[in-house]
Parts: structure tokens; sequence; C-alpha cells
């Protein structure tokens, strides 16, 4: 359990984080540390420098204006406390608040979360619930992505060797009613499914409804055909059971599965916390 | 002066252990020894052509990498030495040893470890009892001629007739899988040779003097010239009783006369040391109308895995308790164990017992339904009685207890379950009540014994007793216990002996820390030592020493023709009942409370018993839903805690640990061992509370949210 040998350099600004990105193959990025030290003590991965931004205060933040930008370095601590997200979008509050543990929280980073792309990870079935859009930044300068194209698959995302994620501008979705709930894995806290809706009501009637599931794939994903089943309903029983079974039709060919959760299980809770997410976001 | 039993006295060893001042085996590592690493096989099943340590040995630090051929006898095993202590020809499962390397840092052993190139070429695996045993199945073990390790069978009256003649019949299938121990403290330890040319093993461990038997049998010493000390034993649960590493420390010790060291990880403990065996039993009841059981029928099969380890006693005891704690006049119990390429099997906490009850606990409640008879009454009218018969055909030990035992149950259970409803329409109720039986001490002849020295000094007065007895404490108390008794037979206080037990060359053989015998046992000679150790007192003798060697009742093995025979000479009896709480929806089972009604014969250290119930009570829960050790194909798939879930305090439900004391007629003071019995009926119990709150009876153990949420479904479509 203890890592291979690696070249260590803290970088003082973004430019120079990226020169070292530029010229160095085998290196990857430390944020909070949170995904990739436990993955070099298991010699999961075995790079040859580790690049430090940890000091990069000014990718540390979260400013609320029209929508929300936050800095790629924002701990998940420091978004669950934030007022601005609460009311902007609470199914992230909510999400990033069962992130594993508090000292996961106190160092995990929202950017380094979503660049580690954990199939089981929680921000990112949330993010892509709310259309989000993830900020990048490389030698020819700053790009964004829409987070329906930013996930490719487990543990892959559109990030480029010689890029970093800078900061997630995610919308304004204080007019819908969000939730995020999570079947928590006993001893690891991943998501053994964690299912984020955010419903746009009209009255009694909804108008229409965003439907994402982590934990269950190899990368988190939007339901369309639950978000149909959904839309124009009074999100009555007959509309829930409808959308979770259109969720679980959806899954049910690429779900994952492991000692805890075999695929039929996962399948099952799926729908399950389909369900209890939209209850939840109503009573919201 | 009186009264040093019944008292909670303070451990001696609890200040040393909170601060961190008293050593675990992981802290005797000093600078300057050797440290060793261990290459596993890391295969299930493969032939060695050839091992090159050439490029480990030319590691810097490295000063040796032995193989089998540096190995005086290289075989080892608490009953049949068939474990190699270094493989030279074949592995059998992802746990064999294959090299040690031993370097002057821990950096240099294991990198040394990973440069050991060893030439495989890979053999069918066998990773299912039931395939080995086919006919056309490779043998694990060339010169044993067979994979089945052992088999055993009782058969006592009709059972043929029985059945025939039966007002109603039930059969079902039950399946058990492997538990991890998983103590706090991963194997360590350290050795060396003194200047008596005496090999030292300071470690952990369940039996001084079993360790000593088979480390000097490997290295080819008389057993006076092998040292087995205990530090502090960070748990063990059965674990410990086989040697995983401290034969290990001991070759490299003797052979490079240098003090190495040894510090396991938690996944070299993983696959370092036994675990309980996966069982299948099929069986099938038999009952009259009234009530009366009048057959039982129980085929099992248990996966041993790739060596003996103690197999062979584990399935007598699963065969034995196949009727569970009910006398039935008929039985047929067969069971084997076959070698297969998974982790061996061998003690853990229960010895069988709860595998063998999880099914009999079951088919009573199932036989009473099918009767349309209340279960409990069922178990009233069936459960063993002072002067019943064995299934083995003689009269239980005097002491039986099991009915005034499920009596305090079923009266707690009354008062304090059942009282409210669950909270949403989505949750279930149910309450389940089981009843256990567990021997105490050593069974079907093995030889039983434990010895204690006492002596004691002093003048008009006494002013200090020593008492030496070689029990391990492995966190369960009993260096106080024994303390205690040895305090009210001399009624000297408590602070003036001194206990000498953690050295096999100053304390004498009391045999290990398992089969609940400790108490009973132990305590026993260390009663009978103090006793004779004060009459010689009173004879003005000074200082006033004796010996005694305590030989409870003799066991026998089975006779071959009739199966009758003594199986044990005491057991202990233990009800639990369990409140649970179901989810309709995810299949997540609570256990909200749990009552656990002991008969200690009589009650040493309260606190002590109530924190064996309670420890015992978790590591059932734990093995009744979440503990879940899985193989596939030789290879572990649960080989950390982020997935082999053990029970948290989000898991622990309310509990109720009740203490009857029915003396048992050989115990210090009536005293009885009850350590294993909170893991005997628990599984069954939840299994029952389960059935109780949503009409689906689960079989296989764990009983994980998938399986409790799939019965659910099956019963809804049937």
């Amino acid at each position: 359990m203890r890592p291979g040998k690696f070249a260590y350099h803290r970088a003082e600004t973004i430019d120079a984080a990226l020169e070292l990105l530029t010229n160095n193959e085998d290196a990857k990025v430390l944020a909070g540390g949170h995904s990739l030290i436990p993955a070099l003590n298991l010699r999961l991965a075995q790079p040859e420098m580790l690049i430090d931004i940890g000091r990069l205060e000014n990718l540390r933040g979260i400013q609320a204006n029209g929508s929300l930008m936050i800095g790629a370095l924002t701990t998940h601590a420091q978004i669950e406390t934030s007022a601005a997200v609460q009311q902007y979008c609470r199914a992230l509050s909510a999400a990033v608040s069962k992130v594993g543990d508090p000292m996961v929280r106190n160092r995990g980073t929202i950017g380094g979360n979503i660049a580690h792309a954990d199939p089981a990870s929680d921000p990112p079935t949330v993010l892509l619930a709310c259309d989000s859009i993830i900020h990048l930044q490389g030698p020819d300068g700053t790009r964004t992505v829409p987070v329906q194209d930013f996930f490719l698959d487990l543990f892959t995302t559109d990030v480029q060797p010689n890029e970093l994620v800078t900061g997630i501008e995610v919308p304004n979705m204080s007019d819908h009613k969000t939730a995020y709930a999570k079947l928590t894995h006993p001893a690891s806290h991943y998501a053994v499914v964690g299912v984020c809706v955010a419903v746009k009501m009209d009255g009694d009637t909804c108008d229409h409804a965003h439907v994402a599931i982590g934990g269950a794939l190899p990368k988190a994903m939007r339901s369309p055909g639950a978000e149909a089943a959904l839309a124009g309903t009074t999100l009555d029983d007959a509309a829930l059971n409808a959308a979770a079974e259109a969720l679980m039709d959806e899954i049910r060919a690429e779900v994952m599965g492991d000692v805890y959760a075999p695929e039929a299980y996962r399948t099952a809770m799926a729908g399950v916390y389909l369900k209890r997410a939209i209850r939840q976001a109503l009573a919201s | 002066m009186t009264g040093f039993l019944n008292t909670s006295v303070t451990r001696p060893d609890a200040a040393g252990k909170v601060t961190g001042q008293r050593a675990y085996p992981g802290d005797l590592v000093r600078p300057g020894m050797l440290h060793l690493k261990v290459v596993f096989a890391e295969r299930p099943h493969a032939r060695i052509r050839a091992i090159d340590t050439a490029a480990a040995m030319a590691h810097p630090g490295v000063v040796a990498v032995l193989t089998a051929e540096d190995v005086p006898s290289n075989g080892f095993g608490l009953i049949v030495p068939d474990q190699p202590v270094l493989c030279g020809e074949v592995v059998r499962c992802v746990g064999d040893r294959v090299a040690l390397v031993a370097a002057e840092t821990p950096d240099a052993a294991e990198a040394a470890a990973r440069l050991v190139v060893i030439d495989y070429e890979d053999l069918p695996v066998i990773s299912d009892p039931h395939a080995a045993l086919q006919t056309d199945a490779p043998l694990l073990h060339l010169g044993w001629g067979t994979n089945i390790i052992s088999e055993f069978a009782i058969r006592k009256g009709d059972t043929a007739r029985a059945f025939a003649e039966a007002d109603v019949i039930v059969e079902d299938e039950f399946s058990t899988t492997w538990q991890e121990h998983a103590f706090l403290q991963p194997e360590a330890g350290i050795a060396y040779v003194d200047e008596h040319e005496r090999v030292i093993i300071e470690t952990a461990g369940q039996w001084l003097h079993e360790d000593r038997r088979q480390i000097a049998t490997m290295l080819q010493l008389p057993e006076e010239r092998i040292v087995v000390r205990y530090a502090a034993v960070g748990g063990a649960f059965g674990g410990r009783e086989d040697l995983s590493l401290q034969h290990l420390l001991a070759l490299a010790a003797w052979k490079l006369r240098r003090t190495v060291a040894m510090n396991w990880s938690r996944e070299e403990s993983m696959i370092g040391h036994p675990k309980r065996h996966p069982v299948t039993i099929r069986s099938r009841w038999a009952a009259r109308r009234d009530g009366t059981i009048t057959a039982v029928e129980a085929h099992a099969v248990a996966d041993g895995g790739a060596y003996a380890s103690t197999s062979q006693e584990v399935i007598k005891v699963i065969a034995l308790f196949a009727s569970g704690t009910y006398e039935v006049p008929n039985i047929t119990s067969t069971i084997v164990a076959a070698y297969t390429n998974n982790l061996p099997t061998g003690a853990f906490r229960g010895f069988g017992a709860p595998q063998a009850q999880f099914a009999a606990e079951i088919m009573i409640t199932k036989l009473a339904h099918a009767l349309g008879i209340d279960p409990l009454d069922m178990r009233r009218r069936n459960i063993y009685r002072e002067g019943g018969t064995e299934p083995t055909q003689v009269t239980l030990p005097p002491g039986v207890s099991a009915l005034p035992v499920l009596e305090r149950c079923i009266a707690e259970a009354h008062t304090r379950m059942g009282h409210e409803p669950p909270a949403a329409p989505y949750l279930r109720r149910g309450i389940g009540i089981a009843a256990g039986i567990k021997n105490l001490g050593y069974s079907f002849g093995y030889p039983e014994q434990a010895t204690a020295a006492v002596e004691l000094y002093g003048d008009a007065s006494i002013n200090r007793a020593v008492v030496r007895v070689g029990a391990a404490e492995v966190g369960q108390g009993t260096h106080t216990a024994l303390r205690q008794i040895a305090a009210e037979v001399l009624q000297v206080p408590f602070e003036r002996i001194e206990m000498i037990c953690d050295d096999s060359s100053a304390a004498p053989n009391a045999g290990s820390a398992s089969a609940s015998r400790l108490t009973l046992i132990a305590g026993r000679a260390v009663h009978d030592a103090a006793r004779a150790a004060l009459q010689q007192w009173h004879e003005e003798e000074r200082p006033a020493c004796a010996t005694v060697q305590y030989r409870p009742p003799a066991t026998t093995p089975l006779d071959p023709v009739t199966t009758a025979g003594r199986p044990n000479y005491a057991y202990g009896y233990a009800s639990q009942a369990v409140e649970v709480e179901v989810h309709l929806l995810t299949g997540q089972v609570q256990v909200l409370r749990a009552i656990s009604v002991h008969d200690v014969g009589r009650v040493i250290n309260p606190q002590q018993v109530t924190g064996q119930i309670e420890g015992g009570v978790v590591q059932a829960l734990g093995y009744a839903l979440l503990e879940q050790f899985q193989m596939r194909d030789g290879y572990v798939t649960t080989p950390h805690f982020s997935s082999y879930l053990l029970p948290t305090t989000m898991d622990v439900p309310e509990i109720i640990p009740i203490a009857l004391e029915h003396a048992e007629p050989l115990g210090p003071f009536g005293a009885r061992g009850f350590a294993e019995l909170p893991l005997v009926p628990f599984a069954p119990a939840v299994a029952i509370a389960v059935y109780n709150a949503i009409g689906v009876w689960l079989t296989r153990l764990p009983m994980t949210p998938e399986r409790v949420l799939e019965a659910i479904k099956k019963q809804h479509t049937a």
C-alpha cells in the first residue's frame, strides 16, 4: 500500500501547471488527492510526476451571477455550505453533502472529482441533470464543454493531456425543483445508484423533467425515457412507475454489478431511487 | 475476605492498551532487525517449474531468499501436516507462500519480493466442493488419493421408518458462505535465536504449546528449543489457531541467525489465514401431529479449501448439531469436507455450530408452521432436558439448561419487543427467536486437559501468589477471569496475584483459546491448583507450590458401526430474540434490537460477560446480514474492507445481554463457557424475524439486500 516513485512539482500559476503538463507526458494533476492518492497507493496509477495545483487560489471559490461559477479547486465542503449553491441548485448541495465522509469532503475538490470521472461519484450526476458547462484551459487558451460531452467513459473525460479543468458552470435551477437520492455503499460511501432529478412544474403539471443516473453505469447518463414519462403528467404514482420502468429499461443492458449490488439489484434500485428523488424534489 | 466473583475488576491490561503502552506484535519491530516479506502464490493452482531468486538476491539490502529447499520439514497443520511452509512443487491457493525474502529494510524486502521470478504452469482450478467430489475431478493432493479431506456420519434410530410414519415432513436446502475473522491487528511478530540456542518467537496466537509443537516439527528440533511468547493479541476468533507467519519467522531466524520481523498488511492477512467453512445442507425433518420431532436427516458438504486445517473436527460439530438443541429419536446426519483451490477454511467462533443451526432452527420453525403449532411451543416440547439423549446415543452431560434459557428469552422478548409499528408503509417488522447449543472444549476423543501451577509466597499470610497457566489472552479477558478465580480460592487480593501466561517455557499447557473452553477448563485447573497450593500452605510449606493438570471426563470417537459415542463433556446453551425491520423496496434488513440470553454457569466478571455477548452479537449480525467473503475461480473478490462489509455502529442494534447462572458441574464455582454462543442462534433468529415480517424464507447467508429483494419479488410473482 505504498506508491511507486514519482517526481513532485508544485505549480504556482496556471501557466506553470500547463507548461509542466505539456512537457511531461506521464504527469498527473494533484488537487485534493482523494482519488489520486489511493490509486497511487494501490498502484492503479504510477505516473512519473505529480503536478500539485493545490495552491492555485484563483481556481477556488463560488460566484453566483446569473449562473453559478464554481472554481475547480472548490472543496465539496465549501459547496455543501454555500448559500448560493443552496439557492441555485439544491440537488448539488445535497449530492456533495453525501460524498464520502467529512475528511473527503474537506479535502476533495469538485474539479478533481469530475476529472477523475469515477462512475460511482455523486457530483457528475447532478451536473448532468442540470446541463452544466465545464471550463477548461490549455496552452492555446480556454474552452468550454457541455457536461453531456464531457464524460466519455469509465474514468475517461474530454480533458486533453495538456489541459486543466478550471471551473464548473451550473445554471440557476431555482425555478426547478431538484433533488438527489442516493443508495450509499456501506463501506466506500460511493453511490451504488444516485439519481438526480430537476423538474419544472407548471401548476400541478410537470412541464419538463431532467433525470440523470450515476453509480450504475460506466458513466453518469441522462434518461430520455424517464424524462418523457414524467413530462406532462402530475407526477402521480403511475407517472413515477412509468418513469422508473423506462429508466430501468434504459440501463439494463449496460448496468454494472459487484459483490454488494449485482446487476439486477442495481437496476431495481435505480427505479426505487428515481421515485425517491422525485418525491424529495416535490417536497422541497 | 470474599467476593472476587461477580465483580467487574478493572482489567490489568486495559490501561496499557488504551494508552498504547502495551506492545502488540507489530510494536516489537526494532531498528536493526531483518524484515521479511512473503512471496505469495497469487494464483489458485499451478505447478512450479522454476524459482529464480537471483534478481531478488542482487537487490541492495537483501540478505536471503528462502524457498522450499530451506525448510527442514516442509509441512504443517493443526491436524494433518498437509500445508507446505513454502511451496516447492505446486501451489493450491492464492494464499500459498512460495518464497521468503529477508532484507535490511521493509522497502528492500518488498522490492526484492517483486523480483522473485516464479515460472508457473497453471493447472485446472476447482472452486466448488461439489465439483471436487466428482469422480473425474483432478486430485489436489496426489499423495492423499482423494479430494475428500474428511467425512463423518451420525446415525441414530431408524430414520427411514420414522419418515414413513411421519404426520408431516418438511425439507429445504441451506447455504452459508465464508466469513473472515477481521481481527483488528493483522499478523505480525519477531523471532531470534537466544544464547541457549533456542528459537524465540514473539507474536500472537491462540495456543502457545501447539504453535511450539508445529514449529519444532518444522525445524526438526526438540520442543524445548522453541519458545513461543505472545505479545498483546488484537483479536483472534479462531483465525489465529493455524500458523500464519509464526513458522516463517522461526525459519528465517534459525537459518539466518538474525532477529527477524514481519508485519502483515490487511491484504496479506486476508489471504494468510483460514476462513469459516461455506456449507450447503440439505435437510429433511419429520414430526408427529402433536409436535414431537421424530426424525432429522441432513446431508452437508463443506468447502475445506486447499488445506485440511481443522476441517476434520469442524464437520463433526456440524453433523452433531444437525438436529440443533432438540432431542430427536431418529437421525441421519452426513457431511463431507472437500479440498478445493479456495483459501483454506478452519476455526471460527462457533466452529460449525452456526452453519448447522442456521438450518436446524429454520427447519423446526417450518415444521411448526406445517403443523399449525406455535414454533416456540414446538421448541419447548422438543428441547434438550436433563437426562436427554444425544444424537450419538449417550446421555447429555449434566447441567442441561436449554429450556430455562429459552423461557427467559421468550419472556424478555414479550416485554421488550413488538410494541411499535413501523414508520412507513414500505417497512415491515418481525420478531425471531431461536435457541442454540455449542460444545465447550474439545470433542470426539481429542485429548483435553489444562494445566496450571500456583506458587504462594509469604510468612504468616500470603504476600504474593504466582499463577502459571498457558492460556492465551486474545482480548476476551481470560487472564482477568483466571486471576479472579485464583483470588476467590486463595482469598488473596487480586493485586497480589501475578499471572504468567504468555511464555511457552514459563507457563504450563492449558490448551487453546478456543471452543469456549478457557474459563471452564483452564479456570478449573487454576481453581484446583490454587486449592492444592493452599493445602500445602496450611501444612506450613513456604513457598507453597502445586501444579494440577485438570482432565474433564473423557470423550470418545464414534463407533464406526453404530456411530455411538461420547462426543462432548459439556455444553453451553443460549437463546436469542431479534426484532428486525425489512424495507420492502430495497430489501435492506435493519436489526432494531437483540436479546441474547446465555447460561454462563457463574458470573466471574459481569463487564466481561456483557462484552463477550455484545461483541458476539455484532459479529453474528455481520454473519447474518453483511459479511460475504467471496472467491471466484480461486481468486478473492473481496480483498479489502471496502468490499468485505463488516458491521459498523450504524448497524448495531440495541443489545440486551442476559446471563443466567445454572451451574456447570465441572466448572470453577459452576462457571461454564459461552464465548461462541452469541454466534449460534443469531442468524436463524434473523431469518425467522424476516419471515415473520414479510412471509419469505431466506435460506442463504448472508441475507443481503439483493437476496431479500429477490425473495420478496419471487413471492409476489408466485
